[in-house]
């Protein structure tokens, strides 16, 4: 039980720290500090936000495959916790984006997400977050049964679309892009070879 | 009134000291002089302690004497120019890495002094200059041009430079020169990125002009900028600024020029054309596949305060418009 509650706390740590960091900086920034975030501060917070909110879904998805191929099984009770701050970052990342980068007008975001391709995908990844954000709660899980399994393997779909949304954005350097794709492409892989059904077939 | 609301365009208290310096540095170097301040310009000195980097731009000392006695022009009199902090903080220099702030952190290992251009292609007078020889004959001027970046910002920078149309002359090209192409130092032990797998840009960098353009007054050959010799992570120490088209276009540290009949294959061009045209000439109309040009950010932007201003055809600079009339600027971008 100490065990769990020390993973606990640190899940905790690792999903606050970003954002409280975040915080000083803008602090910072406002009380007239230049050298925070550098000089489109703004884009600089859309980034972080995308890459954490990027970094717990793998968290996520890493939990079950830890436990599975390494028997590391301390992430297991903390599922709920990474993919809710993975649904926090990139609810984060999305208001940035409106707000400090498109200020806020509806009319030219709403315009954004339809034409351009990466961002409609990042979209549809957001709003595919938030069912699994609302069930997340233990009487959901309780009301839905199995049917709460199902819909939350809506992760994978989550997943792809976050991928895809972050390899369209490459411009010249696609290491980071490549890396967080492949991760995915592994995780999800993982979980197929060793569904029952591919077992069955082996 | 109680609360002072700052608009974004306005300066910072901070931000002040740099620049009432700067429009007074003329005066100061006059003082500076008086003072035998031999070790950097006192606009430099001032710069140093605000905003705290170790820096030594001002080197070659022949350079920067050069540079000190630029006459200031007519040019961007009415613009507000951009921090010294945010020109020399935010570049894109992919040799020195991807990140804003990585040419600031990683130019130092490039090697400004001595520098030579290899002057080649269809022209009477071919051979190496060193920028000795390029600068000798010219005396130089302070141009503050805006620069529209092809990522949706812009900043307002007072350059140091000539006119390209001048060095172009010396080289007197032939009736068949129709292009103008430029390339960045090839050496990834000076420029480290360049020897990094996961850059799809093939080195060395590459861009080009039509003569025309290149012909143009507007079109500088820019050697320093607030009133220093130019900053490496900035394109040391001899850069192109054409301000009416995308910052990609005005390719840095430059030690190529070939005149060439045919248009030439130019860097970001040959990675992405549907993205990058070679033209690149600054058009709100005409979007990047995934961003809007139609308006851009006026940097340095404050967070609540992102600065938008709407994006002008040819960044601007209406007197270029008779280089391109009869093509259409929407298939040709």
């Amino acid at each position: 039980m100490a065990k769990r509650r020390f993973w606990s706390v640190l899940v905790w740590l690792i999903g606050l720290a970003p954002v409280v960091w975040l915080l000083v900086q803008v602090v910072r920034l406002q009380q007239g500090e230049w050298d925070v975030l550098g000089n489109e501060p703004g884009r600089a917070i859309v980034f972080f936000t995308g890459e954490w909110s990027f970094n717990f879904l793998v968290l996520t998805l890493a939990a079950s495959s830890l436990k599975r191929q390494v028997s590391f099984a301390a992430l297991m009770p903390q599922r709920r916790k990474l993919g809710l701050f993975c649904f926090f970052y990139a609810l984060l990342h999305a208001l940035a984006y409106s707000g400090f980068l498109l200020e806020w007008q509806w009319y030219e975001i709403l315009n954004e997400l339809i034409e351009r391709q990466y961002l409609t995908f990042g979209m549809l990844g957001l709003l595919l977050l938030l069912p699994l954000t609302v069930t997340s709660t233990k009487g959901w899980q309780r009301r839905l049964g199995k049917r709460w399994k199902s819909l939350h393997k809506a992760v994978y779909v989550v997943a792809v679309l976050a991928a895809v949304h972050y390899v369209l954005q490459i411009r010249s350097d696609w290491f980071w892009p490549t890396l967080y794709a492949m991760l995915v492409t592994l995780l999800l892989l993982e979980r197929f070879m060793t569904s029952k059904l591919i077992r069955k077939a082996i | 009134m109680l609360f002072k609301i700052r608009r974004s365009s306005e300066a910072r208290e901070h931000e002040v000291t740099s620049e009432s310096v700067y429009a007074n540095r003329r005066q100061f170097i006059g003082q500076a002089g008086a003072l035998a301040l031999a070790a950097a310009s006192p606009v430099a000195v001032a710069l140093e302690t605000h905003d705290g980097r170790s820096r030594s731009p001002n080197k070659p000392a022949w350079l920067k004497d050069k540079v000190l006695a630029a006459r200031e022009t007519p040019w961007g009199a009415d613009e507000t120019v951009a921090p010294y902090r945010s020109i020399t903080t935010y570049n894109n220099f992919y040799e020195f890495g991807l990140d804003k702030s990585d040419p600031a952190r990683y130019a130092k290992t490039l090697q400004t002094d001595p520098w030579s251009v290899k002057i080649s292609g269809e022209c009477e007078a071919p051979g190496t200059l060193t920028l000795e020889d390029i600068l000798k004959p010219l005396s130089l001027e302070e141009r503050i041009y805006r620069l529209r970046c092809v990522e949706a910002w812009s900043m307002v920078i007072p350059w140091i430079g000539f006119p390209l149309a001048e060095l172009i002359k010396r080289c007197k090209p032939l009736s068949t020169a129709k292009y103008i192409e430029f390339e960045t130092l090839l050496d990834p032990k000076q420029m480290p990125e360049q020897s990094s797998r996961f850059s799809t840009i093939k080195w060395p960098y590459r861009e080009g002009l039509r003569m025309d353009e290149a012909m143009h007054p507007l079109t500088l050959m820019a050697v320093g900028l607030y009133g220093e010799v130019l900053p490496k992570q900035n394109g040391a120490p001899l850069r192109l600024v054409v301000p009416w088209k995308y910052g990609f276009k005005s390719i840095k540290s430059i030690v190529g020029i070939r005149f060439s009949e045919h248009m030439p294959s130019t860097s970001w061009n040959g990675i992405a054309p549907q993205e990058y045209g070679f033209y690149a000439n600054v058009n709100p109309e005409v979007d990047h596949p995934r961003w809007s040009q139609a308006s851009e950010r006026r940097l340095p932007s404050g967070l609540f305060a992102p600065n938008r201003i709407e994006t002008q055809l040819f960044n601007g600079y209406d007197e270029v418009a008779s280089l391109y009339s009869g093509m259409n600027l929407k298939k040709l971008y």
